[in-house]
């Protein structure tokens, strides 16, 4: 899988299997209304991993929810695998920033739960789950609660609740800023690894540039107020990835603009003005 | 979660993890405080002893014992229709309280209007409406079991209710992307996430509903603990008040016995891989 994706040139887009089109999101806020996206485009390929980048509160983690289907668009529409988003679909699994598992239930039971809620056939699908969790270097954790596993292990189970019923796309919501560093690292590499051996679409959304530019096929920037997409850049590092890109002169090229991009749309060094009025938006 | 609600378990948790030290002080735990029950009986049985106080200001641990022993016919006798009123309150109230969290939690307009006037509700001194509830409810077993109701649905519903809401937003947002019903997001989710609390709302409902039956029992009953209380405490029979009370006492324990047991049994079904 990954050698096959290795080989499709950049150039040539991959079968376009999200396409956002002109997504405007107004909220009604307590001082009028608060416009958190503002005519975002943007196409993802079947196949591809596509970062959302951006300081808080640049509307990012809003476009995910009405990709998700969770949140309905002011304007503008969104095409999943051809038919139009007008709900939470089942086709999708969505991470979040917290693990958010039943803490009365055991790892395995944990992934299992789309399964209990979509009715699928639990017995197919429980040899899957362990399939699962062991790719994710689980195995012998299955019957641990939540309580019993670290902040990383609880993030890597809720990857694999979110992969259980075989969704066409994962929505992953700054899915390791809850983590500490060295834990994100290990977390980055685990996911380039998976996302490799799944082959499967994702749309990644976080505020840290080198995660960004580490994971991603492409990072789209977003930022500016009202927000839209500002930059669409192709990540050129050749898979599978390994943490030494980041050493190379083109890794911090890349990051080096990608952080100017943020910089010049809300003038001043990223993060600074716009993080106190962010949470008000979210 | 669960752990900060059963305090018991804290002797069973510490005990095997960490090796002998824990086992000292899970040994602690346990022998402390009956040390210290012991040790304030005993002082209670010399008091009365050396003191030469008489049997009906106050008698002693042992004699209370040897009445207890001696006539656990006529105490049994008593016993029987409080436990079994205490229980029929607390079942109710344990129902009534959680249909209403649930009322106030699925309807915005219920929990407007019913929150505020259930908080209102248990500011009044409830145990001085005991009366009323025999000029409405005669003085039969139903005015006690209601009465018992009456003051023991509150902790359930507000301690549900939390329950219930302690669900966080994002675990919501994942059952909503799944497309599930609110009747599996109430299964699945909510009233397991909201069973540690509605067994602390359960716990004291218990003795509520107890306080409840023996308020009835003191003002209306020919039979009861709280009858006989009342009876006996009337003919300056102190040993009997005082036996009463002990069995009172081991009542009561036996209900808790049976809400802690049936949160063991719910804890057990709910994480367990077959529900």
């Amino acid at each position: 899988m990954s050698a096959q994706l290795l080989e499709v040139p950049r150039l040539v887009r991959p079968e376009s299997l999200v396409r956002i089109q002109q997504v405007e999101k107004t909220y009604a806020g307590r001082q009028g209304p608060v416009r958190a996206v503002a005519s975002a485009s943007l196409e993802v390929g079947r196949g591809e991993f596509v970062s959302l980048l951006g300081p808080s509160g640049c509307g990012k983690s809003t476009l995910l929810m009405i990709i998700a289907g969770l949140e309905t668009p002011t304007s503008g529409s969104i095409l999943l695998d051809g038919s139009p988003v007008t709900g939470p679909r089942r086709d999708i699994g969505i991470i979040f920033q917290d693990a958010t598992l039943l803490p009365w239930k055991s790892a395995l039971e944990n992934v299992l739960f789309p399964v209990r809620i979509l009715r699928l056939p639990l017995r197919k699908y429980r040899e899957r789950a362990h399939e699962l969790l062991a790719m994710v270097g689980l195995t012998g954790f299955e019957n641990k609660k939540p309580s019993e596993l670290s902040g990383g292990m609880r993030q890597r189970v809720a990857i694999c609740r979110a992969l259980i019923h075989d969704p066409s796309i994962l929505l992953m919501d700054e899915p390791f800023s809850a983590l500490d560093a060295i834990t994100r690292d290990q977390m980055n590499a685990a996911l380039a690894d998976i996302m490799e051996k799944t082959g499967k679409t994702v749309i990644f959304v976080t505020h840290s540039i080198r995660e960004a530019a580490f994971l991603s096929d492409r990072v789209v920037v977003m930022g500016g107020r009202p927000s839209q997409v500002i930059l669409d850049l192709a990540m050129p590092f050749p898979r599978p990835r390994r943490f030494d890109i980041e050493d190379g002169a083109e890794f911090n090229a890349i990051c080096r603009r990608l952080r100017l991009t943020i910089e010049e749309a809300h003038g001043g060094p990223a993060q600074s003005g716009t993080a106190a009025r962010a949470n008000s938006v979210e | 979660m669960a752990a900060a609600i059963g305090t018991e378990t804290g002797v069973m948790v510490a005990a095997p993890d960490n090796g002998t030290r824990a086992g000292l002080l899970g040994i602690r735990s346990v022998v402390l405080p009956i040390g210290l029950a012991a040790l304030a009986l005993a002082a209670w049985q010399a008091f009365v002893v050396i003191g030469k106080i008489p049997p009906v200001i106050l008698p002693s641990p042992i004699s209370t014992l040897a009445y207890i022993v001696e006539r656990w016919d006529i105490l049994l006798t008593h016993a029987t229709p409080t436990t079994l009123e205490s229980a029929l309150g607390f079942l109710l109230a344990t129902v009534l309280g959680i249909v209403l969290a649930i009322i106030i939690t699925y309807s915005a307009v219920a929990r407007e209007a019913l929150y505020p006037n259930l908080v209102f509700f248990q500011l009044i001194p409830k145990i001085a409406l005991a009366p009323l509830f025999i000029i409405w409810l005669g003085v039969g077993t139903q005015s006690r079991v209601a009465f018992s109701v009456f003051i023991a649905f509150f902790p359930v519903v507000i301690a549900t209710t939390a329950g219930f809401l302690s669900v966080d937003r994002s675990m919501l947002r994942l059952c909503r992307s799944l497309t599930a019903s609110e009747w599996q997001v109430f299964t699945h989710v909510r009233f397991p996430a909201a069973l540690p609390y509605i067994f602390s709302g359960m716990k004291v409902a218990i003795t509520l509903a107890i306080i409840g039956v023996i308020i009835g029992e003191f003002i209306t009953a020919q039979a009861g603990l709280g009858y006989l209380i009342i009876f006996a405490t009337a003919r300056a029979d102190t040993e009997v008040s005082m036996a009463a009370i002990v069995v009172l006492c081991v009542c009561g324990l036996l209900l808790y016995g049976l809400v802690a047991l049936g949160e063991f049994i719910a804890n057990r079904v709910f994480s367990s891989e077959t529900t």
